[in-house]
């Protein structure tokens, strides 16, 4: 069922195979390949958000954070299981989304941008200032790891195996009738009303499901690193996340996956994390002149290139609405 | 109360310029009714209140008897009124296939949830939705071009396109806001004996439309409009004959129609 009609969930489950199979044996590539997973879902979330449905949040990395805070506050506060936790990292940031999605969504996107910035900051001052609940400045430690995911090895595996089951919801839903709603709005709204499509709720509902996503690279992280503190997570991470999809190809279900094995892989190689920033504006610059829809984009051009030198080019189609039947 | 979509009284200004001052149009199912009137005579804003894009002041519009003034535009258009554009608005990279698709959202009625998680129903549905965009296509001829970018189509294939995207859903009522803009004589003759088609079927058309050769050819009644005010409504060969329309209207018609064709 997979194979033939989810071809991006079976890529990603041949990248997520080879990425824990490469790095197993190296405690250093195992830990950048667990944090490569982790921003992979985050900037999944952001593609869902930008590429799909055409809302430009610059708050992604905040969802992340506020997912990461409920599961450390609900384990290290309540004893909950990080299991239980899940829950919560999963629900508040999406009804975090769901509740701001109707004051954003009806923007324009750099109107949306500085919205959703404005409310990543929000929640920093809110997380900096809360001693009681958020630890303040700082932070909350002792996280519990996830039990049975103790081991960075199996956690790697964990960490991809939800990137996958990401992907494959992504994959679901742009294969159906709401997806396509979805990609109708951000080319047209007034269009997409008159084919029926009530904008603001399924919009709504995206930004609460992208959030979800964020929300769930957020408990992964907590669990990882068992740290969390305003820093951890933060707007830096929203504008990274939204660059590696970008680059990676936003309108493409594995663009943003591409995009961050890429930049974090690359950004991971440079002598000086001092360079990462010099590293990525020159990404972005390097891929809005060459390549306008991301790499996936331009490989994709390149494809159709090769492709359509192969069978005769497709003749123009004449102008009377009754042509004779072509032959499949 | 009647099968019919109606227009009764609807006023609407914006500034101080009044749009529409008490007009009323009807269409019935399985008849195709023109709006005509110059430029500015709120053709297209009496279209917009009917559908819903816009918010009459005062009046009434109903579909089937049920008053649906200011409801939510996505609703009218579930209810069975369906409309095109007079600049087609389509994404120029998606195909025919995927446009009629879109078109057939109105019926969806598995949730975002069960597509999310592709559950069984929600796949079945997918597969219905492609027969019956396929059913769709193969009613108005255009399986050829079921899966060409819209792109690459010339103008009266795309209207055509929008069309059948409109009516997928099973619409009772189709509204045309100037079908025949900016298509060759040959294609206008083709958008005409389709609409017929249509109105055969027993859907309801409301035509927009500046060229009154058409008009001729496809409308049962016809409603002229003139400063927001309903000048005269009856059939063509009436309107033709009406001093006061000729006056204001024809008089200019009449030359351009002549060539209106190519414009």
């Amino acid at each position: 069922m997979i194979g033939k009609r989810r071809p991006n969930t079976l890529v990603m489950l041949a990248l997520a195979a080879a990425s824990c199979a490469v790095t197993s044996s190296n405690p250093v590539w195992l830990d950048i390949s667990i944090l490569t997973g982790i921003l992979s879902l985050i900037s999944l979330s952001a593609g869902l958000s930008y590429g799909q449905a055409g809302i430009l949040s610059m708050a992604q990395g905040v969802f992340a954070a506020i997912g990461a805070y409920a599961s450390a506050i609900a384990t290290t506060r309540f004893g909950l299981s990080p299991f239980a936790a899940l829950v919560f990292a999963l629900a508040l940031p999406a009804l975090m989304a769901w509740s701001v999605a109707r004051a954003v969504t009806w923007m324009a996107p750099l109107a949306t941008a500085l919205a959703t910035l404005a409310l990543g900051t929000l929640v920093e001052i809110v997380a900096r200032n809360w001693d009681d609940v958020t630890g303040g400045y700082i932070g909350i430690s002792g996280v519990p790891p996830i039990p049975g995911f103790e081991k960075p090895v199996v956690f790697n595996i964990l960490v991809w195996g939800f990137v996958c089951v990401a992907v494959l919801l992504y994959e679901n839903l742009m294969d159906s009738a709401w997806g396509r709603a979805l990609n109708i709005i951000r080319h047209d709204r007034t269009r997409a009303i008159a084919d029926g499509v009530a904008v603001a709720p399924l919009l709504s509902a995206m930004l609460a499901f992208s959030a979800a996503m964020a929300g769930a690279g957020g408990w992964l992280y907590v669990h990882y690193i068992t740290y969390m503190s305003p820093q951890s997570l933060d707007t830096q991470t929203s504008i990274s996340v939204l660059l590696m999809a970008v680059v990676g190809g936003a309108d493409f279900i594995l663009g943003p996956v591409i995009g961050t094995l890429l930049l974090n892989m690359l950004g991971k190689l440079l002598p000086a994390q001092e360079a990462q920033g010099l590293f990525y504006g020159g990404a972005l610059i390097v891929i809005l002149l060459v390549a306008r829809d991301g790499l996936l984009g331009r490989i994709g051009y390149l494809l159709s290139l090769l492709r359509r030198k192969e069978p005769a080019e497709p003749k123009p189609v004449p102008s009377a609405v009754t042509a004779p039947e072509v032959a499949p | 109360m009647s099968a019919a979509l109606q227009a009764f009284d609807v006023s609407i200004s914006f500034g101080g310029v009044q749009a529409l001052d008490r007009a009323s149009v009807e269409v019935t199912p399985g008849r195709v009714v023109g709006l005509i009137g110059r430029n500015g005579s709120g053709k297209s804003t009496l279209f917009n209140c009917v559908t819903g894009f816009l918010k009459p002041a005062t009046g009434r519009v109903l579909i089937d008897g049920r008053d649906v003034a200011g409801e939510a535009p996505h609703r009218i258009v579930r209810a069975g009124v369906a409309r095109t554009f007079q600049t087609p608005r389509v994404d120029l990279k998606t195909t025919v296939r995927q446009a009629v698709l879109c078109g057939l959202f109105p019926t969806v009625k598995r949730s975002l949830m069960s597509a999310l998680f592709g559950l069984a129903g929600a796949r079945a549905e997918e597969r219905e939705l492609q027969r019956r965009a396929e059913a769709v296509m193969r009613e108005l001829d255009m399986m050829p071009l079921a899966d060409i970018e819209i792109g690459k189509l010339s103008m009266g294939r795309v209207r055509m396109v929008e069309v059948a995207r409109a009516i997928a859903a099973n619409a009772t009522y189709l509204l045309l806001d100037e079908p025949a803009a900016g298509l060759s004589r040959a294609e206008q003759e083709v958008l005409a004996r389709e609409i017929r088609k249509l109105a055969g079927r027993g859907i309801g058309v409301l035509l927009v439309e500046h060229n009154f050769s058409l008009i001729r050819l496809l409308c049962d009644r016809v409603t002229v409009l003139d400063a927001g005010r309903v000048l005269f409504e009856g059939t063509p060969a009436e309107v033709e004959c009406d001093a006061q329309v000729l006056q204001v209207y024809l008089g200019a018609a009449a030359e351009t129609s002549a060539i209106g064709g190519e414009a």
